[in-house]
Order: C-alpha cells, then structure tokens, then sequence
C-alpha cells in the first residue's frame, strides 16, 4: 500500500507544481498589465486549440520526450547527464549524413541513419561516462564540456565539408535528405511525423524495463543507493557506461528523429536555439524520472511553448511568459514540496533538514 | 572576457566550498547583467546600477539558497531549474520594462569606465593589458586575493571550510551549517551581481536575452578547474581567456573559427585529467546528497 501513497504524491506534486506554474504566471501577467483569463484562454488555443495546433505541440513534444527519456535512465542510475544537446546535435548529424550519403534501399538508409544517430549520440555520451568511470572526471562538467565540443564540431561540418551550396547558401546547412528517406507524416498536412510513434513506443518499453527487468533493477538500485548496489554484486563502472550510453543513444534518437521528420537536413543551430535539449530535462526533472511521466510532462511543456507562441500571436503579452510558467514549474517540482511538509509533520525532520 | 567568468568563477568556488555545487552560475550572471542594465536606465548612475545588480542578484540566489538548503532539495537539480528562471524572467521582464524583444541598447545609458592607470599605461605592451578596463575587472582580481586570505586565514573562513569538509563535524563543534552554506550562497550572488554587471556595463551598455551564451557554465567549468581555490579560479579563468585570445589569433591562420573556439573546451578537459585530486568536492557532494 505504500506504493499506492508513493503514486498519488508523485501524482499530486506536478499538479501542484503546474497550479503555482500557472499562479506565478497570472502575477506576471497581471503586473504588466494583461488578462489572465484571455491569456491562458489564448494559451490554451494556441496548444490544444484545434487539430492543427494539437498536432504541432504533439511534434514539438517528441524531440523533448526521446531526450526526457535518455535523461531519466542516467537520473535513476544516480548520474546527471547534462550532455544531451552536445549527443543530440551529434545524432542530428550523423542520421543527416547517412541519409544523404550512404547507399542503400530508402527502407535500409531510413533505419541506417536512425540508428546510426542512436550509436553516435550513445558513444558520445559513454565516452563522458567513460572518462567518469576511469579518470573520476565530474560527469556533470565533462557533459557539458563535451556539449560546447559537438555544437563546434558539427558547426565545422555543415560550415566547411558539408555545406549545401545550391541554394542561396547564406546558411551553414547540410543538403536536403531525400524524400524517400523522411519519416512519414501521421496526418496529411499535419507536422506530425512517424517520429511521435517511436517515441510513445519507447516510453512504455522503458517503462516496463525499469520496473521489470533485472538490468532495470539494478540501475535503480544504483541510483537509490549506490553502496548497496556494489554489495549486490552491481558493476559500477559496466552498468554507468551501459546506462550513459542508453542515455545518450535516446538524445541522438532525438536528434535523428528531428531531423528525418521535420527539416530534413542539420542546420547549425537547430538544436541549439530552440533549447531541445534542456526541455528534455526539465520534462524529466519535472516526473521525476518516470518515463512516462516524462511523456507527459514533455507533452505539457511542448504545450506552454507553443500556446505562447499563441499568446504571443493574439494578446499583447509577450511569449516569454512560457518560459516563466516553466521554470516555476520546475522550481517547485524541485523544491519537493510535499515532501519536506511530510517530513515536518512526522517531526524531527527538522533536524535532518539544516545539516 | 576574463573578468565576468572569474567573479562567477569566483562565486562558485565559494559554493563548492561549503558543498553546493551550484550549476545556477549562468543564470545568477544573467538575472546581474539584466538588472544592471535595469538600475542604468532607471538611475542613471553607474555604480547605482552595480549596486542595483548586486542587491537583485542576491536576492535572487537567497532562494537559491532556501530551496536546497531549507527545502533539501537537490542542488544540481535546483541549479539547472535556477537557469530557465533566470532566461525566461530577463526575457519577460525585457518585454514587460523596455517593451522591446530579443536586446535593449540605449545611447543614453552611459557604461562603465575605463581606468588608466598613470604611469602603467605608458609602458608599451603591458600597458595595454593592465590599464585602461572597468573598475570591476580591477576589482575582479582583488577579489582574488581577498577571497583567498578570506578563505585560508579568517575565522569566519574556516568554519565555511569545515562545513564543506564535513558537515557533521562541522555541526557537532557548533556550526551553524545551515547559515554558513546561506553566507556562501550570497556571497556568491554578489560576485555574480558583479559578474552580470561587468558583462552587460563593461564593454558594451546593452542587454541581450541569454547574454551570457554559456559564460556561467565555462565559470563552472573554471571553478572545478581551479579546484574551488581562489589563485586556482584566477589561473584557470586567465587560460580561458588566454585559449579565447589565442583563437582570435588563430583565425588569422585561416583555420576555422569552430576549432580555435573548441580550444578552451579540449584544454579544459585534459586539464581535468591532469588535477583532478579534488576529492574534498567529491565528499561535500556526497554529503550533500547531489550528482553522485
């Protein structure tokens, strides 16, 4: 029965969340000056409003999902993996270059290049887990390092090697991958593309493989307790690459999956301004590493950002209010609220909590 | 370049000191620069609008400070979140102020001034290096050495110490834990006040949403770099600037932008793996329940 308690607070703590979300969003609002019920009415809209806008947030939500996913198998292992925009942009890449330049069957190149942004985004990240394992170099700074080094890197290739010099060519961008190599469209005239299904699909896998595999076991048992785990025999250092790697290969899925179903080339940036990679995180830190919670959340913050693009559109608030929703959420997801007034009310939590 | 990441440098080595591994720099940095820019506008005085920017930065790292402190929660966790408040409020309150979208220039608003020093300013190469910068970059590297004294040779420095060290033992000889990690978590506000100010007043006077481009993160990077010591943060911040000079040279070589600027980022890294005896760091954030 204690699980039943431990679903409802994980239930109940994003609800709150998204409530003070929203409560912190309608002070912003009121202090300059706006309605708040026709800009959520509007934000509402501009998410969920017809089959057109639904569908946009749906894609904007799968890039966000696939990283939420990667990020929550490190979270439950015990590692922060801040990579996943430096393994997403590699992943990009690396599906955009098999797409174009690999021979095959249109079928062959499409899982080719799917894959190969798996293994890429995959290695990426292991290799910052690798450098962790044997050097006991901080996997959260080498993530972030290695982040600045792809974004450069990949920034070379469509600048230099890989550039497209039909088109105007003002922008360091690779060639367009050929149409019989993209994703399919779930809806005619609709940006939803096949990628959406992959990533639904691999939620629920992950899901029953945290909760019911043994290598799921042990990466939770992992992150829940890290000495224990090695007194039950778990390989740190196995298990930590393994999991990187997992972690990573969700990232650059993301990232291939963006590619081949939405602008079907790399562009420098891509990856980078529309901050993807972050949204990821704060879809996993908002569900608490559930991964499909982390659906669902990604879902719900794809949702605030493209219902402030509607704000934005049809009031004169500006779209940036989104973005303080978000982070409110986020703060007070992270603040464990109900928690620490748990911990209060049973006493002596207080104690526990100046230390 | 150099000053904005050493004083936030700076300020993240006063918080890995006392076990919080704040991964908010970038976000203290930019909530500096906006409100620095803001307290120009509104004051018209420069160093009003420093002080403006250290007070708000403070204030903004003071719930920083309540929620992974006072509500445990986690620190790495509370810091990334600390980030997207940071972008999307600036972004926000850009709209909601100045009604403009993206950057606010303003050629009334006058920036920080340059000091020449007298006499080093005539001395042909150094010259040019040492004088004529913001009173903050000077400040910057003053800071070091007080920070450093402050951190080795004071009481007050010690008991910061202690409790990064060891935080029961710290507590069993009468530390308040609690209000020394809230004293390092201010402190490193200020210095982020002063880093944001120096970035959006120092060169150019103008805010730009996300101004600080990944700065707070390289600040990050220099503090576990210069193992959280104040002469270390001064070296490692100096070779960023260094590896950014030398790529600006590098260009000339015509060998593309995108590597000379991967420089610092692949220095860094093998640095990482020649000092990396920071096992101090590792144990306040085990005790601190973070990262791993």
């Amino acid at each position: 029965m204690l699980n039943w308690k431990g679903n409802i607070g994980a239930l109940l703590q994003p609800l709150i969340a998204v409530f003070i979300g929203l409560l912190g969003g309608a002070i912003a609002i009121v202090l300059i000056g706006g309605s708040i019920s026709d800009t959520y009415a509007q934000m509402w809209k501009g998410a969920f409003g017809n089959f057109y806008f639904l569908t946009n947030t749906l894609t904007r939500a799968t890039p966000l999902i696939l990283v939420g996913l990667g990020v929550s198998i490190a979270f439950r292992a015990g590692f922060f993996n801040m990579g996943s925009e430096g393994q997403m942009i590699l992943g990009a890449l690396t599906s955009a270059m098999i797409a174009l330049y690999f021979p095959g069957p249109p079928v062959f190149k499409l899982f080719a290049a799917l894959l190969g942004g798996i293994a890429v985004g995959g290695i990426w990240s292991a290799f910052a887990g690798w450098l962790d394992a044997r050097f006991k170099m901080n996997l959260i700074v080498t993530t972030l390092l290695l982040n600045y080094i792809a974004a450069l890197f990949a920034g070379y290739l469509v600048a230099y090697p890989l550039k497209d010099k039909t088109g105007s060519a003002a922008l360091a961008q690779t060639m367009m991958v050929d149409k019989s190599i993209w994703l399919p469209k779930l809806f005619q005239g609709m940006s939803m593309h096949a990628g959406f299904i992959i990533a639904i699909v691999f939620a629920v896998l992950l899901f029953l493989f945290i909760k019911y595999s043994a290598a799921g076991y042990e990466i939770r048992m992992l992150g829940y307790n890290p000495l224990f785990a090695a007194y039950g025999g778990v390989n740190r250092g196995k298990l930590m690459l393994a999991s990187m790697f997992a972690s990573g290969g969700f990232a650059g899925l993301a990232g291939a999956v963006e590619v081949l179903g939405m602008q079907y080339r790399y562009t420098d940036g891509m990856i980078t301004n529309p901050g993807f990679a972050w949204s990821g995180i704060m879809a996993t830190l908002l569900s608490g590493a559930h991964p499909l919670g982390t659906t669902v959340a990604a879902v719900l913050l794809a949702a605030l950002q493209t219902g402030g693009m509607g704000v934005e559109r049809n009031t004169s608030i500006p779209l940036e209010i989104s973005s303080v929703i978000q982070s409110l959420l986020i703060l007070f997801v992270t603040a464990k609220f109900s928690y620490t007034l748990w911990k209060r009310r049973k006493g002596g939590g207080s104690g526990a909590a100046s230390s | 370049m150099v000053a904005p990441i050493l004083l936030a440098a700076l300020g993240g080595a006063i918080c890995s000191r006392v076990g919080l591994f704040n991964v908010g720099l970038e976000g203290f940095v930019l909530v500096g620069a906006f409100s620095a820019i803001v307290g120009n506008h509104f004051s018209g005085n420069v160093y009003l609008a420093v002080l403006i920017a250290i007070a708000v930065t403070m204030l903004f790292s003071l719930a920083f400070a309540y929620i992974s402190i006072h509500l445990q929660a986690n620190v790495i966790v509370v810091g990334i979140s600390f980030n997207f408040l940071a972008l999307g409020l600036t972004a926000f309150c850009l709209k909601a102020i100045f009604h403009v979208k993206g950057a606010f220039y303003d050629k009334n608003m006058v920036g920080l001034p340059k000091w020449n020093i007298p006499i080093v300013q005539d001395i042909p190469v150094i010259g040019g290096i040492i004088s004529g910068h913001s009173p903050l970059i000077y400040l910057a590297f003053a800071l070091v050495l007080g920070l450093q004294y402050f951190l080795f040779k004071s009481v007050l420095g010690f008991r910061l110490l202690a409790v990064g060290e060891n935080p029961v033992a710290a507590k069993s000889i009468g530390i308040k834990v609690g209000r020394m990690q809230y004293l390092a978590v201010l402190i490193c506000g200020l210095l982020c006040g002063l880093a944001g100010a120096q970035l959006s007043l120092g060169q150019v006077t103008m805010f730009t949403e996300g101004m600080t481009a990944g700065r707070g993160f390289i600040a990050l990077v220099a503090t576990m770099l210069g193992q959280a010591n104040p002469l270390g943060v001064m070296a490692s911040s100096l070779l960023f600037g260094l590896m950014d000079a030398f790529s600006i040279r590098l260009q000339g070589f015509s060998l593309p932008t995108h590597f000379t600027q991967m420089l610092p980022y692949l220095v860094t890294l093998l640095a990482m793996l020649f000092f990396r005896k920071s096992s101090y760091m590792a144990d306040a954030q085990k005790a601190n329940g973070s990262s791993r």
